[in-house]
């Protein structure tokens, strides 16, 4: 009984799975269609777009742009992730501190970040650096300001209990602070990894000198055109396995916490 | 973020006397307020000491001056960067919320749009410039274009989410009570999303007002992005800064604002799902 039960669920999910794909191919076939009716040199058509793409990974645009971006993209971001935590640790668990500097952060999040780019530049040069640096002037806030807020609204008893228990410093932090905090956290945590990516691609773009931005924004400016779309294609492949690859960590580190906690839905 | 109150910390006590005339809102302000001015002194000291380039890195003062000496430009610049997000922004807001109600009340469009939203998602709309130039050329119209695709994301997904959520119970009932399709829609449906969309829309404005002004910078479209380009270029850091500055007063005016417009509005959202600080 139960084995049927779960072969229906597999198969229900099966299905929803092949309903999705067959969404993206109608997508595909109807950029087909619409390239091949309006036959214009800006709009390649699906397929072009995609031999293109894989023309970019096979060729020596993998090491010299693919390879770099991916290497500025996680330095960056994992900087974020240390300099984010911390501090929003900090903020979150002491009112004072987060009095202190919720103006500033306020701000400062506010703040788009390709802006930045400009002064980045002059800071740091056309390089590898100044793409990081940039990554991480963004990718900061949103851990920042998710683990403060994961911290700061930790249910009291739950800290009182663990007190009471003995639990105290270093051990309080392991054990029962940041479990806590941590679906939050990790929610921070997947927004800043898609702003990574975003920004790491505009910072190339206007002085990165290599980089799949860079890669892109030349294509086009030498009538690369099928280059330029077969660029963007390996960037949202490389952003959906980034993410895939995200949430089945996440999925595998936070399951203990499945089913604890309602509501929590996958977009 | 003021649910929680910690404990007083010990070491504060000799200054309660003074503190207590002060009600906690306002001893935030004050706090904030020397929060701001904390960090314009760090900035001062970093510029003035040359810690860092100097050339990079102006003082507050002279960012003050560059403002003050470019405000026609700047005013300018804000106003055509506004435009473009304004266009850009309505267009999202209208097709997500439109296009996300009729996926999420169907089964087939729902599944048949999740791998789409899945790899959309993290593809960065930025990677676009290049390709929206050639398509649309240089001008509001390209950049509110970009600006309302890369904006619809977040709006449709959660409208989706947030329609897909309605209490089946809730539905049952308005059906029970004789609410018919448009009636329920408008009565039921919209409004227990509402919170969904409006983080959605939340998350939308500051991405649509990054996408503008990154447009401008590649491009160099007018608005605020090329003021700030045009001010590397031209070596007039204290300008750059001021663009800078502006442009971040700018963002925090409107994501103010759109918080305000929510709890004015949408006052059954609860608090577990502000996502900011």
């Amino acid at each position: 009984m139960i084995s049927r039960k779960q072969n229906q669920t597999r198969q229900r999910k099966l299905s929803r799975l092949a309903v999705g794909w067959l969404g993206l191919v109608i997508v595909a076939a109807l950029w087909q269609l619409l390239a091949v009716t309006l036959h214009t040199s800006v709009f390649p058509t699906f397929i072009a777009s995609l031999v293109a793409a894989w023309k970019v990974v096979t060729s020596s645009a993998l090491r010299v742009d693919i390879i770099p971006s991916l290497e500025r993209t996680a330095v960056g971001f994992l900087i974020s992730v240390i300099i984010g935590i911390t501090a929003g640790m900090i903020i979150g668990h002491y009112e004072v501190v987060r009095d202190w500097t919720s103006a500033v952060v306020d701000f400062m999040r506010s703040l788009p970040t390709p802006l930045l780019v400009p002064i980045a530049i002059v800071i740091f040069g056309i390089n590898g650096r100044m793409v990081v640096a940039t990554i991480v002037s963004a990718a900061i806030w949103p851990i920042l300001i998710n683990t403060a807020n994961g911290t700061s609204t930790i249910e009291p008893t739950m800290i009182d209990t663990a007190t009471t228990y003995g639990l105290r410093g270093r051990t309080l932090f392991w054990r029962v602070v940041l479990p806590a905090a941590s679906p939050q956290i990790f929610a921070g945590l997947r927004i800043a990894l898609s702003v990574s990516l975003a920004v790491m691609v505009v910072a190339e773009m206007l002085g990165g000198g290599s980089g799949i931005g860079y890669f892109i924004a030349n294509a086009q400016q030498s009538f690369n055109i099928k280059g330029s779309y077969g660029g963007v294609i390996v960037l949202g492949c490389l952003g959906w396995i980034f993410d895939t690859l995200f949430l089945s960590f996440e999925r595998r580190l936070l399951s203990w916490q499945r089913g604890t906690l309602g509501g929590s839905f996958d977009v | 973020m003021n649910q929680v109150r910690f404990a007083p910390d010990q070491s504060e006590r000799p200054l309660e006397l003074t503190r207590a005339r002060l009600t906690p809102r306002q001893r935030r302000t004050v706090r904030q307020i020397g929060g701001i001015l904390v960090a314009l002194a760090l900035w001062e000291l970093s510029s003035a000491t040359g810690a860092v380039n100097s050339n990079a890195l102006v003082t507050p003062l002279a960012t003050f001056g560059g403002i003050i000496s470019h405000m026609t430009a700047l005013a300018t610049a804000l106003v055509a960067t506004l435009e473009a997000w304004a266009l850009g922004i309505s267009v999202a807001v209208v097709a997500g919320i439109l296009i996300g109600t009729l996926v999420g009340r169907s089964q087939i469009a729902d599944a048949a749009t999740e791998t789409i939203v899945r790899m959309m998602r993290p593809l960065p709309s930025l990677a676009l410039i290049p390709i929206a130039i050639l398509i649309a050329g240089l001008g509001v119209r390209m950049t509110a274009g970009l600006v309302s695709f890369a904006a619809f994301w977040p709006v449709f997904i959660n409208t989706r989410v947030g329609v897909r959520q309605v209490d089946n119970t809730v539905l049952e009932t308005a059906a029970v009570l004789g609410l018919k399709k448009l009636n329920l829609l408008y009565r039921v449906v919209l409004p227990s999303a509402s919170p969904m969309i409006a983080s959605g829309i939340q998350v939308a404005i500051s991405l649509a007002l990054v996408v503008t002004v990154s447009v401008e910078l590649v491009g160099g479209t007018g608005g605020l992005g090329e003021f700030i380009l045009l001010a590397q270029q031209g070596n007039e850091p204290s300008v750059m800064f001021g663009g800078i500055i502006m442009g971040g007063l700018l963002g925090w005016g409107i994501s103010r604002l759109f918080a305000w417009i929510i709890d004015r509005f949408i006052p059954w959202r609860t608090q577990g799902i502000r996502t900011n600080a």
